[in-house]
């Protein structure tokens, strides 16, 4: 099968696969107690009014209807509007959503750098010091919650040493936010030559990354080390010692056969940190999507809500097509 | 005229010097508890260059464990706990574990069976020799994918131009063994291992290769441990055959000697699973597994499922003794010639 045909088939999957996961979370959202129209106008609203915003928010059609309605919109790129910001759902993702992706991004980057090595060096040597430091430093991260890890180091990096800024949103609040490109504070001021945001940018992001970044390379030192080492007591890697090939040969074959592993952690990470970075968004007053998402259920505001799961699913859909793509890239059994 | 021998005396007087000495080696796995198990038991033979020494027994006889620790490379989680490996004047245990890499496939090399297995999945059988030759001869990538597809050609595997290409799924068991024997023979080894190499194939297809790897090996005048649980095979194939049960070598002879006139009950037996003869067959049957159990710790090895066994069988452990010049048996009442 050809790589194009391969990709033309799984972008044709992805909106039935779109429209199912917004189905379901339709459903549950309307599943949600609560009627928005109480809370939106207050308790101190008469009849009148909440029966004349029902009608208006289209409360009053049947369940299906909604969603049809839903959808119909969609395709019009609407995603409807948040009663609590007031905006139209879309442009409140538009810079809401790559504040939550710059900072997941790097968050992963950090546990991948942190996660890939410790894996590789405790698969190569699992007498090493190092190997026994970095199994009890996986233990630890499986069992410490993010949120706990940021508290502690905005506690020694703000409180007590004062390096770190304030935990209070992704720039100073003198410093203007640079135009909108790509969403990432830290590359958009590059491009805008702007160094004192890009500063900024920076210096907010190392909290937050470190603490994703720490916690999050537990799973990824795991499966480093478990699959190299697998794979260096593989037959074929056992043959290239008995072959005399060099060590650091053997071991660059051994984790180039465990990519495949390790690469679906990092996209099931990737994808499940867009919501799962909530907590520290709401320690850092990140303002991503996240947070968002979370203030709309709890307010039943309904679309920032299925706005957040459109996001977010084809966010996911897209880093998994390209895992697999790199999946082909590497294992010639799946592309012959 | 029984002489005990010692191990320098296994091989019969003569002017070449061996080029691989194995002396005393002794492999040891430790068991979760107590004693570890013994799987090499000081055990000692030598190669002659240019010649092929057989070596024979059943699986768990610990054949594997020897081809490996030649290496130095014992299976996990086995420790080679004594014992000398003299290849061309040098003691290769003594060696910095660099040296002894860079040795690994240039001068000594394996063969090994389930060769789809010992392949790298995602690397070209190609590259997968071409870096072999590339690592231990020194030679850049070019000349190194030359000399591959020069190796393809002499195992005689078909379209050797489009199989350096091809992942080692997309080859059947008879091709990838033959990559396997290119991969070995690629730096024109001076010793080559073949650890049951051919087992998983087919009957004529085994021909093929094991003709193809003794004629590799005359050409390049290597010095050869055949490795195999076939007997027939060795009569076919070896300079002199070796017959190792439980860790030791219990028989070694010429493979004249031994076809014609073997002494040892365990050869005997061997011999008779693969004879013709019915009555010889049902004479020396392999006995019940029940038997197998009993392992003496002192005696014979093979004690306990000797037919001749007699009660000093049991007690004392035979030494090898040279029977004729060049023949070698471990056991208190070899069979005679009838």
């Amino acid at each position: 099968m050809s790589i194009f045909a391969y990709i033309g088939r799984r972008l044709l999957l992805i909106l039935p696969q779109i429209v199912g996961i917004v189905l379901v979370s339709f459903m549950l959202v309307k599943t949600i107690p609560g009627d928005p129209a109480v809370l939106m106008l207050g308790p101190t609203a008469n009849p009148e009014s909440l029966a004349a915003l029902r009608k208006e928010m289209g409360l009053n059609e049947s369940i299906p209807m909604q969603f049809w309605i839903y959808l119909k919109n969609l395709s019009k790129g609407d995603l409807g509007t948040s009663w609590q910001t007031t905006r139209p759902v879309l442009e409140d993702l538009l810079t809401r959503f790559p504040a939550t992706l710059e900072l997941v991004s790097f968050g992963l980057l950090t546990a991948i750098l942190i996660g890939l090595p410790l894996g590789l060096v405790s698969a190569f040597r699992p007498r090493s010091w190092l190997a026994r430091v970095a199994d009890f430093y996986s233990l630890a991260t499986g069992s410490l919650p993010d949120f706990w890890l940021a508290l502690v180091l905005i506690y020694v990096f703000y409180t007590l040493l004062g390096v770190a800024p304030a935990p209070l949103g992704r720039l100073d609040m003198a410093i203007l936010p640079p135009t909108q490109i790509t969403g990432f504070y830290t590359l958009d001021s590059l491009f805008a030559g702007d160094w004192e945001a890009f500063k900024a940018s920076v210096s907010h992001l190392v909290l937050p990354v470190l603490a994703l970044g720490l916690i999050n390379a537990g799973p990824i030192f795991k499966m480093t080390q478990s699959t190299v080492e697998r794979m260096l007591q593989s037959d074929f890697s056992r043959y290239e010692m008995l072959c005399g090939m060099p060590h650091g040969l053997v071991l660059r074959h051994a984790l180039r056969n465990s990519l495949p592993s390790i690469l679906t952690i990092i996209s099931v990470l990737y994808g499940f940190l867009i919501g799962g970075a909530v907590l520290i968004e709401i320690v850092f007053s990140w303002g991503g999507a996240g947070q968002y998402a979370v203030q709309g259920v709890l307010n039943s505001d309904l679309y920032p809500v299925l706005g957040f799961v459109l996001f977010s699913a084809i966010f996911s859909l897209f880093v998994y097509l390209i895992v697999d793509l790199i999946y082909f890239a590497i294992d010639p059994r799946l592309s012959h | 005229m029984n002489a005990i021998v010692s191990s320098e005396m296994l091989v019969p007087a003569q002017s070449v010097a061996p080029a691989l000495s194995v002396r005393d080696l002794r492999v040891e796995f430790p068991t979760a508890m107590g004693a570890p198990t013994v799987a090499i038991k000081n055990l000692s033979f030598d190669i002659e260059p240019g010649t092929i020494l057989g070596l024979v027994g059943e699986s768990g006889a610990g054949k594997t464990t020897l081809a490996r620790s030649i290496l130095n490379l014992p299976p996990m989680p086995g420790r080679i706990t004594n014992g000398e490996v003299w290849f061309e004047g040098t003691d290769l245990r003594r060696l910095p574990e660099e040296e002894q890499r860079e040795r690994r496939g240039r001068d000594l090399s394996i063969v090994v069976p389930n060769p789809r297995g010992e392949l790298n999945p995602l690397i070209t059988v190609g590259d997968q020799i071409a870096t072999r030759a590339q690592v231990h001869l020194r030679i850049d990538k070019k000349a190194a994918q030359a000399r591959a597809l020069e190796m393809l050609q002499k195992v005689q595997i078909p379209d050797p131009k489009r199989r350096m290409n091809a992942y080692a799924h997309e080859l059947s068991g008879g091709m990838a063994q033959r990559v396997v024997i290119a991969m070995s023979l690629v730096c024109s080894p001076r010793f080559v291992i073949s650890d049951d190499a051919t087992s998983g194939l087919d009957v004529t297809v085994q021909a093929q290769i094991l003709k193809l790897m003794r004629d590799l090996a005359f050409e390049q005048q290597s010095a050869m441990l055949f490795i195999t649980r076939d007997v027939g095979i060795t009569a076919h194939f070896c300079d002199r055959v070796a017959v190792m049960y439980s860790g030791e070598i219990m028989e070694i002879a010429s493979r004249e000697d031994l076809f014609l006139d073997p002494q040892h009950p365990y050869t005997v037996m061997l011999m008779a699973a693969f004879s013709h003869n019915a009555k010889l067959r049902s004479q020396w049957r392999a006995p019940d597994e029940s038997r197998e159990n009993a392992t003496p710790s002192v005696g014979c090895s093979y004690a306990s499922r000797c037919p001749k066994a007699q009660s000093i069988c049991h007690v004392e452990h035979p030494e090898l003794l040279e029977r004729r010049p060049g023949h070698v048996v471990r056991c208190h009442f070899p069979v005679e010639r009838t």
